[in-house]
């Protein structure tokens, strides 16, 4: 795979709104099969950036190929053939249930008159059981807890068949157990994968390669260990903090960051996150 | 797929046509279910006779029915799409102004022509309620961001314009333009002729098609604007071609019997109750639930006060208001 295209690179790409500039000059290049992470402090360009890459925002510069094919040629319906996207927190009024919600992967890869086969029907209960779903199925969507809300999303990306799996945020509401179980998940389903996270250390413990954006520039970009710094934490994030080595790590050393309090009294002592 | 939904589909079918025949018998001349049985499967088999009780079912009563059973299940698809793409419980076929823009088309013509009944009156009608339908969807074809909610206010607003209009017309008119208008608005089926329905039934049948041949897209709508737009959905441009397709439903029917509220707000939400609108099945039960509904009003309209008919619109509204709280209180959380 190191000598084929990456499946996907921007290239200095920007975004501005109102002539307020979002995201300046970003050049990323992601191989296939890759776990990549996306941090960044709030209204860094988190969102932004990923919602460029999904089509949601079309960029003021720049381009976004996926392959060798420039994203903004595609179809919309062939670019969610080859992306998909679980979004943060998902909004459903009326009752469709879990089954309907999986079902939607398919809507890009049907016509307008196609029916859903026993081959779909198949596709979609495999993915419900690989999200550990099955008793839910015939439950109502807005019934779930939100762990169970999003992992439904990863089953209804799994039905989409995507080469590129685009993640914001997902396991913001969620406790420490879903968000480890959430993202191992989305990691076992081995396709590439972009996530944003909020919390660091899950990031790095999970992540192939992770890129920092802070003030709309991609400020930092490598694996884990090279990535989470001590320098960094207090650069863009502004939090005094210790890196120090995961006991799981394996033959890749895992970064592990111990943050540091009391910043308003200026009385600083550790505390394990 | 939830076993029960195997069972709801194929019972509300026999429902609506068993709805249907049992309608037939009803009315100012009584007759037995077995004459309606045998003149409309005679007519069907061209082996029917000219009796009066024939001519009464084949030539009045059962395009009625098919009429009132056509409006009931197009109002009820056309309230479930649009509370669909506008996310909104509340959203029914009148909330956009499709009513009033026809009670205005109708003043109008009746002002400026004195004619107070006939096709023409349809036609005035209809154009009344697809012109406030094209200045909906111009204002909101131009907002490309918070769409739905432009949708929303532009047609509340658009909805009181034209009722000013229509109220300021009536005002410099004579009460016998009032009294038309007024019977108008209030909905009925008494004016169904076969050669009238065809046209009007293809349309509808046809948009109706259309418009369950697009469910995935009108699931995917649920989950919001940018999860639909992931699913490859050109999110803002559906959601005009849906509101484009259930107003010309909703304009049909309201120039054909009138403005006949409540229905399209309430079927969708009676059949969520009992089965996901996602699947063929809600979208089928919505339309035939609506059907059998309004069929049934029909017949109480027809029956209730002797030598006399009461406007559809009114028990619409007062059946179901008091249907739809009742299940509201007392429904058990089914999931």
């Amino acid at each position: 795979m190191q000598t084929s295209i990456p499946l996907l690179t921007v290239n200095d790409l920007s975004w501005a709104v109102a002539n307020t500039s979002i995201l300046k000059k970003i050049n990323i290049s992601i191989e296939q099969g890759q776990f990549v992470g996306l941090l960044g402090p709030n209204g860094a360009g988190k969102s932004s950036l990923l919602r460029c890459l999904y089509r949601f925002y079309k960029p003021s510069q720049g381009q976004i190929r996926l392959a060798s094919q420039d994203i903004w040629q595609l179809s919309a319906d062939d670019f969610a053939k080859q992306v998909a996207v679980v979004l943060q927190e998902t909004p459903s009024q009326f009752n469709l249930s879990l089954y309907d919600v999986v079902s939607l992967g398919l809507t890009p890869h049907k016509r307008l008159f196609s029916a859903t086969t026993n081959g779909d029907k198949q596709l979609i209960l495999q993915a419900i059981k690989q999200v550990g779903l099955t008793e839910h199925t015939n439950q109502a969507f807005d019934s779930l807890s939100g762990g169970e809300k999003q992992r439904a999303l990863i089953a209804r990306a799994i039905v989409q068949k995507p080469q590129l799996l685009i993640m914001d945020e997902p396991t913001s509401h969620l406790d420490v157990k879903y968000q480890i179980q959430l993202m191992e998940l989305a990691k076992s389903l081995g396709v590439t994968v972009l996530a944003s996270f909020h919390d660091l250390n899950l990031a790095a413990s999970l992540c192939d390669e992770l890129l920092v954006i802070g003030h709309g520039e991609i400020v930092a970009s490598g694996k884990p260990q090279q990535v989470i710094t001590e320098k960094m934490l207090s650069d863009v994030f502004g939090v005094c903090a210790q890196v120090s080595t995961h006991p799981q790590s394996k033959a890749q050393p895992i970064p592990h960051v111990t943050y540091f309090y009391g910043y308003q009294s200026g009385e600083l002592h550790a505390t394990e996150k | 797929m939830p076993l029960k939904n195997n069972l709801l589909l194929p019972l509300s079918i026999v429902l609506s046509v068993l709805s249907i025949f049992a309608a037939l018998s009803f009315g100012a001349a009584p007759t037995k279910f077995i004459d309606v049985y045998n003149s409309v499967i005679g007519h069907l088999f061209m082996q029917g006779n000219d009796s009066f009780v024939e001519r009464l079912i084949w030539q009045l009563r059962l395009p009625r029915t098919l009429l009132a059973f056509l409006a009931g299940s197009g109002l009820a698809i056309a309230g479930l799409i649009l509370q669909t793409v506008t996310r909104n419980p509340l959203a029914d076929p009148y909330l956009f102004g499709i009513s009033s823009g026809a009670s205005f088309g109708v003043v109008c013509f009746i002002t400026f022509t004195g004619i107070s009944a006939g096709f023409s009156m349809s036609l005035a009608a209809f154009v009344g309620s697809m012109m406030t339908m094209l200045v909906l969807m111009f204002i909101a074809g131009r907002k490309r961001s918070s769409q739905v909610e432009t949708m929303l206010l532009a047609g509340v607003a658009l909805s009181f314009l034209f009722s000013a209009l229509t109220s300021l017309l009536l005002y410099f008119s004579d009460p016998q333009a009032i009294t038309a208008i007024l019977f108008w608005t209030l909905g009925s089926f008494a004016r169904a002729q076969w050669q009238a329905l065809m046209l009007p039934a293809l349309i509808i049948l046809c948009c109706m098609a259309l418009l369950m041949s697009f469910r995935r897209q009108l699931n995917a709508m649920l989950l919001g604007d940018e999860s639909a737009t992931t699913l490859g959905i050109p999110v803002q441009r559906f959601r005009l071609l849906m509101l484009l397709l259930s107003s010309l439903i909703t304009a049909l029917l309201v120039a054909l019997c009138g403005g006949i509220g409540f229905v399209g707000l309430m079927i969708p939400h009676i059949v969520r109750f009992f089965v996901s609108q996602g699947t063929l099945t809600g979208l089928a039960m919505t339309a035939l639930v609506g059907g059998a509904f309004m069929v049934w009003v029909d017949v109480l309209s027809r029956i209730v006060m002797s030598n006399q008919e009461l406007p559809i619109g009114v028990i619409t509204s007062a059946i179901g208001s008091v249907f739809f709280l009742s299940l509201l209180c007392f429904r058990k959380k089914v999931y």
